[in-house]
């Protein structure tokens, strides 16, 4: 064996995934459409998670980083670098790290790309199987987050294509404006039946419509390996 | 009775939107816009509740949240009811049904007044402390009959069906209080285009300008408000809170804002479209600049028997009678020391009703107020006050006489005017209270007789709490600190063009507090600093007497503030009196202090949403659901909902879990052990960082292989243990216990960021990606055989404590050979959105095998009948790897110094008297003894006596087919083979064996197969 384990966790077979919100029943007064509703929520699921830690200041690290993800690396809190196109993401979290999103299934080629370009004090950790996304959209989205983060979401604090890690209710999340009025929360899968309930609750004022989630989980979409991750 | 006192035009109710309403039983009407307290009044209500203390009759005296008295029980439904909510701030609405909170049995006639009646020297300051906390035994009985006719409100013995929220909001400038100075203040900054907030405690903004005199442009002050309000609609940035109290100013400019959304409208919140209404909000502001603008609180004269209903403070009288068309009588007396509380009697006249006299302290009263007074050929008696009011259930005269303030004495004599209504002005205090919650102590100013706030940062107070009450002059401070903080934020802008008010010219006012009797404070009647805790001017006296000097003393001593207002309208008084009781001045006593909240809030604002299913998060595993179809019951692990046992039928627990422990053993058990803390390790330092950690060595552990792991406090006491697999040469995956997850990897990034930063490592919680899944027992192989097809597990090839990677069940899986039970086990871990098919694959699989799913219970009796500790329950802080009899999990040797290691060289965690963990075989074999039992050497039971252990687990084994226990006991280790005692709290003594913690299969074969 090498000096570190890589493996690619996702099955190759019929075997039907569950995302961390499988379990959670929708148990409030929802708007009858999307249309109607201030806050539309959808889940999704089965994307590729992985923390990137490194030095901010290495700047081979900087340039392999971006070789393979396509994307400069944010060396602070704010714009997530975000290719909307290919699925990608790379947001800053800490002076030493990162979070990137890929489209699912393709967080084992992301991380050996990067095993390939990188060298040095660096680490690739695969959290694919503990973290959801939810995507927030409509016009009272913003609101809703007043009510669960003390983190100010207004525009002049939040602007579009800002992103961080926060308290959220009595947990925590990563929140993301990738729109004017569509944002991303990265939540964890212990915890996402209570945010998920939580932030359904939270709605209800306001109306709330919870939209399907992309059948991301099928074996087909997880075995067709599109070219978003560019590794050389 | 149909609203006898009210007026046929005026006011701000709207008189085609009747109100029926009930109070203390009675069904009386109001209008729409209405307080609850104006439309008692309107009814001629003059007795709202009885004194705290002496049980006497009590009026509504004020029109604010200042109201001492009026302080009623609110809800027509047994869950709607809400307990301290002031009349003078509930908005009427159909329906609404109030009850006077003090006063039990009632009102008119209770028991307390025959004690009050009797008298008020039998009840002096300290009565309650003096008289019924000895016994102190008895205390709980007095107190729940005190407490009753004192009336304190009650909570509803129902669920309260409503809801409440928190919003978190920032804003640039925050605007407390929308009277003139705030409104201007919120118009300057808002146009500014900075984020503005401004709230208000009352349900209609305006403050002092909806029942003002002046004229504002022109025209009715009213209209300046609404036009201003209609421009800060406009401002996409402003948020305009009526109905919101800022109740607490922390630090930071933190504010705290309490929005009552619904309970203008009905008993319980209205559901609109189906959707739930939040009945009152918490808004958990964080604002760049705060503009307080609080006001005043008028003062009323301490003057005899100032109590009796129809005893009201003059600007409340302005306030019924101008914003709500009510006057609250037919011929009124005046005490004033001031030219302002004059409108009260223009206003009076102005309604038609009689002015009897104006008696003003000062000798010469001059201003344009006294003038139009006199103009009018109202009476003024100059020089004087009222010294005493006459009456019992409603005033019925005013005693009036010269007085000498200086000299604090009466100096003429006494004349009787015959009268219903006293108002009253000894002047006005400023709203400190907010800013006091800061702990910024209030400053005292000669020139409006009134303490200030003291300095804040970022705070800046305008109008009449910063002594600027005139509205013109109002109006220009608000404005200008408006565009003072939204420069301060960032935002420029020009300060606004300001409405046009006649300046009123005012007299300088008299520094009249506490009037004086022609009998000394002690025996005239009771003169009330403090309605509502029932203080009065001799009880305050008595408390400076007695040595109390300090005002905070004072206050602890009579109650004075204690009440649910807070002492909004005594506390001044209070502090004036004594002031001249030690004779030194108001500064040099000082204000007590004043802590959030500023008005009584119920709880369930507090809570917000954080109540019932979302009091504390709940953390569940990918299979939680299989678990709850399968009839788990749960335990709940630190957050995390664990299945503590899998009952079948109706089995008990005990026969539950005996049935899950004789599968491991017999067959094959499956637990979910996701909940573990799972840490992933990477870095060329990685080994050298586990050294440093954990107690025992790391560098030579191979790839593919697990090693337990103990893990020290700097003080060499063990807190958390799990096991850690090299999964390659640079890169492990450590484990943890379920609770201490999250403490340990702050413990490692701790030590790694300030200790060993040179080190290459970095570390991640993969708690939440991995699924495990651990089958034990000896049918383990065979049944993981069946799922798997790349991973050899013949027992030479994939040994105890190897760790191989493969697919399970078409997933791929790291599976780790390791066992918490003793028996052949495999924890198969794989990414936890594919863990539910790998774990009904198992079962599909297992059904032949008996695959039994087993809960914590289980796993607690299976792993203590190997001795294997759990963190938190045999240890306790306290205990080193050597009490553990783990000094095999020890390494002296390793070059580099370990936590712990100094610490467990010292001579006190060497002693051999150290509670050591042994195990206990209880001598009666179905003796099950209690967890937490205090152990004895000797079987005759005394008190005192040595205690010299604890049992920290104990069980039944159907696998043993006895009782057993773990516990640490002082010298354990040298104890094997002893007796020791168990005394029981029921008299009963236990005895047991002290025994190796190992009861089964000591030498490993089990595990080894």
């Amino acid at each position: 064996m090498s000096e570190i384990a890589q493996m690619d966790l996702n099955p190759r077979g019929a075997v039907k995934s569950e995302s961390p919100l499988a379990m959670t029943r929708v148990n409030v007064v929802l708007a009858a459409s999307a249309r109607d509703a201030g806050v539309v929520v959808r889940e999704k699921p089965f994307l590729g998670h992985l923390v990137l830690r490194g030095r901010a200041e290495d700047e081979a690290f900087r340039a392999g980083v971006e070789r393979v993800l396509g994307l400069a690396l944010p060396l602070a809190l704010g714009p997530v670098a975000r290719d909307e196109a290919r699925g990608v993401s790379l947001q800053w979290m800490s002076p030493d790290e990162w979070l990137i999103v890929v489209p699912a299934g393709l967080e084992f080629d992301a991380e050996a790309a990067l095993r390939r370009e990188l060298t040095g004090h660096y680490a690739v950790m695969n959290t694919s199987g503990g973290q959801t996304v939810l995507e927030l959209t409509g016009p009272k989205v913003r609101e809703l987050l007043m009510k669960c983060t003390p983190y100010d979401v207004h525009p002049r604090a939040f602007p579009v294509g800002k992103g961080v890690s926060s308290v959220f209710a009595k947990s925590s999340a990563v929140i993301r404006r990738v729109d004017e009025e569509r944002w991303e929360l990265v939540i964890r899968r212990s915890f996402a039946d209570y945010l998920y309930r939580w932030i359904l609750d939270a709605a209800e004022e306001f109306g709330v419509f919870v939209s399907p989630s992309e059948s991301a989980g099928s074996v087909e979409h997880r075995m067709a390996r599109e070219a978003a991750v560019e590794g050389r | 009775m149909s609203q006898q006192n009210r007026l046929g035009t005026g006011g701000r109710i709207d008189r085609s939107r009747p109100l029926r309403f009930s109070f203390n039983g009675q069904t009386l009407e109001g209008f729409a816009g209405d307080t609850l307290a104006s439309a008692l009044l309107a009814n001629g209500v003059d007795v709202v509740g009885r004194s705290f203390k002496y049980s006497r009759p009590r009026g509504i005296v004020a029109a604010g949240a200042e109201e001492p008295n009026a302080i009623v029980q609110l809800g027509a439904t047994e869950a709607g009811q809400v307990p301290n909510v002031r009349a003078t701030q509930q908005a009427l609405y159909g329906g609404l049904v109030a009850a006077s909170t003090n006063g039990w049995p009632n009102v008119d006639r209770d028991l307390l007044g025959v004690i009050g009646s009797v008298g008020g020297r039998m009840m002096p300051p300290g009565f309650y402390y003096k008289t019924f906390m000895a016994p102190a035994s008895l205390w709980p009985k007095y107190e729940k009959y005190i407490r009753k006719a004192a009336g304190l409100g009650r909570t509803p013995k129902e669920k309260d069906p409503d809801i409440y929220d928190h919003i978190n909001r920032h804003c640039d400038v925050l605007v407390i209080g929308a009277g003139p100075a705030g409104l201007a203040a919120a118009l300057a900054a808002g146009r500014s285009g900075a984020r503005v907030i401004v709230c208000d405690e009352q349900d209609e903004m305006g403050g002092s300008l909806l029942d003002a005199r002046e004229l504002v442009d022109g025209r009715p002050a009213s209209a300046w408000v609404a036009s201003v309000l209609a421009e800060l609609a406009t401002l996409p940035e402003v948020l305009v809170l009526p109905r919101t109290t800022a109740n607490g100013y922390h630090d930071h400019n933190f504010v705290t804002l309490h929005e009552r959304r619904t309970e203008h409208l009905a008993d319980l919140a209205p559901s609109i479209n189906g959707r739930r209404q939040v009945r009152a909000r918490m808004h958990r502001v964080r604002a760049g600049e705060v503009i307080l603008a609080t006001g005043t609180h008028e003062r009323p004269l301490v003057f005899a028997n100032n109590d009796v209903p129809g005893s009201m403070v003059a600007g409340a009288v302005s306030t019924y009678i101008r914003r709500y068309a009510v006057v609250p009588g037919r011929r009124l007396v005046l005490s004033t020391a001031n030219d302002h509380a004059y409108r009260a009697a223009l206003d009076w006249a102005d309604a038609g009703r009689e002015v009897v006299a104006i008696v003003d302290a000062r000798e010469h009263p001059e201003g344009d107020l006294v003038n139009e007074a006199r103009a009018r050929n109202i009476r003024i008696i100059p020089g004087s006050a009222v010294i005493e009011a006459n009456g019992k259930k409603r005033v019925t005269g005013a005693q009036v006489a010269r007085i000498d303030i200086g000299g604090f004495k009466v100096a003429g004599r006494v004349e009787t005017l015959s009268c219903d209504t006293i108002a009253s002005s000894g002047g006005y205090s400023p709203v400190v209270h907010l800013a006091a919650h800061t702990g910024a102590r209030p400053e005292w100013r000669d020139d409006i007789l009134g303490f200030v706030p003291g300095k804040v940062p970022g705070m800046t107070p305008v109008g009449g709490v910063h002594g600027k009450s005139a509205i013109a002059e109002a109006l220009a401070d608000g404005a200008a600190a408006g565009v003072a903080a939204a420069q301060r934020t960032g935002f420029k802008v020009e300060a606004p063009a300001l409405p046009k008010v006649a300046k009123v010219r005012e007299g300088k006012a008299a520094a009249l507090y506490q009037v004086p009797h022609v009998k000394p404070a002690m025996r005239a009647p009771k003169q009330f600093v403090d309605p509502q805790n029932d203080v009065t001017a001799a009880g305050i006296e008595l408390a400076t007497r007695e040595g109390f000097e300090s005002i905070e003393h004072v206050k602890r001593y009579t109650g004075m503030g204690f009440g649910t207002d807070q002492g909004k309208l005594g506390n001044i008084n209070g502090m004036a009196i004594a002031a001249r009781c030690l004779k030194q001045t108001i500064p040099q006593t000082g204000t007590t202090v004043f802590r959030p909240n500023y008005t009584p809030i119920t709880f369930g604002a507090i809570a917000g949403r954080h109540c019932r299913e979302f009091f504390d998060p709940r953390r569940f595993t990918a299979l939680h659901a299989w678990h709850v179809e399968h009839g788990a019951k749960f335990e709940e692990v630190g957050q995390w909902m664990r299945p503590w046992y899998f009952p079948r039928g109706n089995e008990t627990m005990h026969e539950a879990v005996q049935r899950e422990c004789r599968a491991v053993r017999e067959g094959v058990g499956i637990l979910d052990a996701s909940t573990l803390g799972k840490i992933e390790i990477q870095g060329k330092d990685a080994r050298e960082f586990l050294n440093r950690i954990y107690t025992n060595a790391w560098t030579k552990l191979d790839v593919g292989k697990c090693r337990y792991g103990l893990m020290c406090k700097d003080d060499g006491m063990v807190m958390d243990d799990g096991v850690t697999a090299c999964i390659g040469d640079n890169h492990f995956h450590m484990t943890t216990t379920t609770g201490g997850a999250a403490a340990v990897l702050d413990w490692m990034e701790l030590w790694h960021q300030t200790e060993w930063p040179e080190l290459e490592v970095y570390f991640n919680s993969v708690t939440d990606h991995w699924a495990a899944m651990a089958i034990n027992g000896p049918n383990a192989r065979k049944l993981l055989a069946e799922l798997t097809d790349d991973i050899d597990l013949a027992r030479d090839n994939f040994k105890f404590m190897d760790m191989r990677e493969g697919t399970v069940a078409g997933v791929p899986a790291r599976v780790y050979r390791i066992s918490f039970t003793g028996e052949l086990s495999y924890e198969i871990n794989v990414q936890a959105n594919h863990a539910l098919h790998v774990w009904k694959a198992l079962f599909e699989k297992g059904e032949k095998y008996g695959l039994t799913p087993y809960g914590t219970e289980t796993m607690h009796v299976l792993r203590a009948e190997k001795g294997f500790i759990i963190v938190g329950q045999e240890t306790d802080g306290s205990m080193t790897p050597e009490d553990l009899g783990m000094q095999w999990c020890v390494g002296y040797k390793k070059p580099f110094s370990w936590i712990g290691r100094r610490a467990l060289t010292r001579p006190d965690t060497k002693r051999e008297d150290r509670k050591q963990l042994v195990g206990l075989k209880p001598l009666d074999p179905q003796l099950v003894l209690d967890e937490g039992a205090q152990i004895v050497l000797e079987k005759e039971i005394r008190i005192p006596m040595p205690m010299v252990g604890h049992v920290t687990s104990s069980y039944y084994s159907p696998n043993l087919g006895h009782s057993f226990a773990l516990a640490v006991v002082k010298g354990g280790s040298q104890r094997i083979g002893q007796t020791v005692y168990l005394p029981m709290a029921d008299g009963r003594v236990h005895a047991a064996e002290v025994v190796s913690p190992v009861f089964l299969d000591a030498e490993g074969a089990r595990q080894n197969v």
